[in-house]
């Protein structure tokens, strides 16, 4: 894991007339150290003073060692930029790209499970330590620095927390969004081990809705691994039924797949409360616990 | 992208998976022309499942029986959906019937091979046999004969089942589905397979690259050509009507939940709510405009509505522009008088000038969700 300020960082699927220019240039004014990018059959151009290159064993070359690679291509090359990545070498990816097919990811995560390659996304705005780094698409404007660890699966949802944190005066070490796609590169339990090892790190907030099973799978994760406090918020308590279904004609296969995970709000409330993790009700409510939790290790120190 | 019976067969047939010899009829006077011997089983090709007990299949023996039975399964809207078209198809003597189907495990991040000895309409029993198969590493028949013994399977039809599953998890990937069933695959008494129902579930992020499945499911249209993109299902979200008079508006599937729970614990009544999509890559784009545009209209539309909530966030920029896309909406309605209010929770970068662009409108600005919950409340009250 290299998540400092000056780790080396490439973005493959940088155009100079499309949105890709404007998430470059925001990770840059955040001075995220891009020291290359990539994109074949324009390689030797320069696009905002980032040199360009057609292949990323030709930026590696040229750049030394690079740390993590910010994919925006277009869903269907996802998978291929980010072999390419891999067989260069690079171990942290950061998927921003939407509409990426599932099997795609399938065979992307055997592969980084087999590489131990760390894999944001798909379809997230990715990582920020604030005050210090960017990888993705987060809005600088919700964070200050400070030491609470944000681990979420939807974009604006984490905003929303990040900043009801910030106006409690609570900064944060490092926020990511591990998108909330049917098949993702990395899950909670990853991101919960990560910031739980993190000097920088102090408590945990973790942001889960309806659907899927990693909320639980998390919950049983905290109980029996994580020193630092943790404070979970699940939205989604009022969400219509149907939102829990994708496919109702199916009978057999979407009872079995409920039977499995049933994703209310409330069933994945109830597992926290067991667990005897604090879940706040409202995103403003996050800080008012995150304060009693830290207060109590503190004092036990 | 949900795929019909006779659709998914033809998908079938193409892998050499063993179905029925069946036909397609649009009308039911078709009927007199069929091509299968009698007896013929009659299904209603619907989206639905539990077509036999809402009585969409039907067993005729001939022409007079089929006519009169086709016309009865067109008329009868299963969950709401008449069938287009049904399905002709010979009629099998089953010995054993099984279940068998892929899907994508979220929790492995693996496919999943399903199976279970009791197939066909009994839910409980299937349930109860179900076993299941993770296909960890890249797919090799081992996986396919793993699940057989784990479902009981015994002698040859280890080998011709897993053929079968085999077959299917091909179609699996190659197609990019979210979903393939045969429920139930019929086992006669000599030993021979038949795939009796099928259901096949495209993934709609991958539909782009398999031009041949949406042919497949428009091919009714007789010009492949006037098949507007608008007619492909999308992941795009979703207006979702209640009964308070509350409108709410957000960007992203987990803010409009957290909004609607926000408002419903503050005891307001949300009327509706509209997400328009989580992603901020810095651009507002002539869709998302579009979509914002009809969205207010949507909002707006019923009597009931008090106070519409907006909860957008994202960059600075994006927001200005979306601020400005609202007043100008509101500017051009017929009736300002008539408007409901509007709470708008914004991170523009100027509050002065952004405030300004709403002069004359019933339209406040704040900065906190407690607040613009707290202030929509109030109103609709």
């Amino acid at each position: 894991m290299n998540l400092t300020p000056d780790s080396k960082v490439i973005i493959q699927g940088l155009r100079d007339s499309d949105p890709s220019l404007k998430v470059a240039l925001n990770m840059k004014a955040y001075s995220t150290n891009i020291v290359a990018c990539v994109s074949a059959g324009r390689g030797g151009e320069i696009i905002h003073q980032i040199p360009v290159y057609d292949l990323v064993e030709q930026a590696q070359a040229a750049v030394g060692p690079v740390d993590t690679s910010v994919i925006l291509v277009h869903p269907y090359d996802v998978l291929d930029a980010a072999l390419e990545a891999i067989d260069a070498g690079i171990r942290q990816l950061v998927i921003v790209t939407e509409g990426m097919p599932p099997l795609d990811m399938v065979r992307l995560v055997r592969k980084a499970e087999a590489t131990e390659t760390l894999v944001v996304g798909p379809n997230c705005p990715g990582i920020i330590v604030p005050g210090k780094l960017l990888l993705g698409t987060h809005p600088p404007q919700f964070y200050t620095p400070g030491s609470i660890g944000l681990i979420s699966r939807s974009s604006t949802l984490t905003y929303e927390v990040a900043q009801a944190l910030t106006d409690a005066k609570l900064g944060q070490s490092l926020s990511v969004c591990i998108g909330s796609d049917l098949i993702v590169g990395s899950s909670f339990i990853q991101w919960l081990q990560i910031l739980d090892e993190d000097d920088h790190t102090d408590a945990i907030v973790l942001v889960g809705e309806i659907g899927g099973s990693s909320e639980e799978e998390a919950a049983s994760y905290i109980a029996e691994t994580i020193d630092k406090p943790v404070v979970a918020y699940i939205t989604g308590l009022h969400a219509p039924k149907a939102q829990l279904i994708s496919h109702a004609s199916t009978i057999i296969t979407s009872k079995f797949t409920q039977d499995l995970h049933p994703g209310t709000a409330q069933s994945k409330i109830s597992v926290f409360e067991k667990a005897k993790i604090p879940v706040a009700s409202s995103p403003s409510q996050i800080p008012e616990l995150l304060k009693k939790c830290l207060k109590k290790t503190r004092s036990h120190k | 992208m949900d795929l019909l019976e006779y659709q998914a067969k033809t998908l079938f047939r193409q892998m050499a998976i063993p179905v029925l010899p069946s036909q397609r009829i649009d009308f039911a006077h078709d009927l007199k022309g069929l091509t299968i011997p009698y007896p013929v089983v009659l299904k209603s090709q619907v989206r639905a499942g539990g077509r036999g007990k809402a009585g969409g299949i039907k067993f005729v023996e001939n022409t007079i029986d089929a006519v009169a039975a086709a016309q009865c399964i067109f008329n009868l809207a299963i969950q709401d959906e008449y069938p287009q078209v049904l399905l002709a198809e010979a009629k099998y003597d089953a010995d054993q019937e099984v279940y068998l189907a892929v899907i994508l495990d979220p929790v492995t991040r693996r496919p999943l091979l399903l199976g279970s000895v009791q197939g066909g309409v009994n839910v409980e029993a299937t349930m109860f046999h179900i076993q299941k198969v993770v296909v960890d590493q890249e797919f090799s028949p081992f996986y396919a004969r793993r699940l057989m013994v784990k479902m009981g399977l015994q002698e040859h039809l280890i080998l011709s089942v897993s053929n079968i599953l085999e077959k299917m998890y091909r179609l699996f990937v190659e197609k990019d589905l979210d979903l393939v069933e045969i429920n139930p695959l019929g086992i006669s008494s000599t030993g021979e397979l038949m795939a009796l129902d099928g259901k096949v579930v495209a993934n709609n992020q991958a539909l782009e690259r398999h031009p041949d499945l949406v042919m497949l499911v428009h091919e009714q249209c007789s010009d492949p050509a006037a098949i507007e993109p608008t007619d492909l299902p999308t992941n795009q979200p979703n207006f979702v009507k209640l009964d308070g008079n509350i409108g709410i508006i957000c960007n992203g599937a987990a803010l409009t939940m957290t909004t609607l729970d926000q408002i419903i614990a503050t005891k307001g009544k949300p009327a509706n709510f509209l997400n328009l999509g989580g992603e901020d890559h810095f651009e507002v784009t002539e869709t998302l405009l579009q979509n914002l545009s009809d969205g207010l209209t949507s909002v707006m539309a019923s009597d009931r509505i008090k106070v519409v909530m907006i909860n957008w966030l994202g960059h600075q920029t994006t927001a200005d522009q979306i601020a400005e896309a609202i007043a100008n909406f509101l500017q051009h309605q017929k009736t300002i008088e008539t408007l409901p209010h509007f709470v708008l929770r914004l991170t523009v970068t100027e509050l002065e000038s952004t405030l300004a662009k709403f002069a004359g409108l019933p339209v406040e600005i704040v900065a906190t969700l407690d607040e613009a919950v707290k202030r929509t409340v109030a109103l609709s009250r």
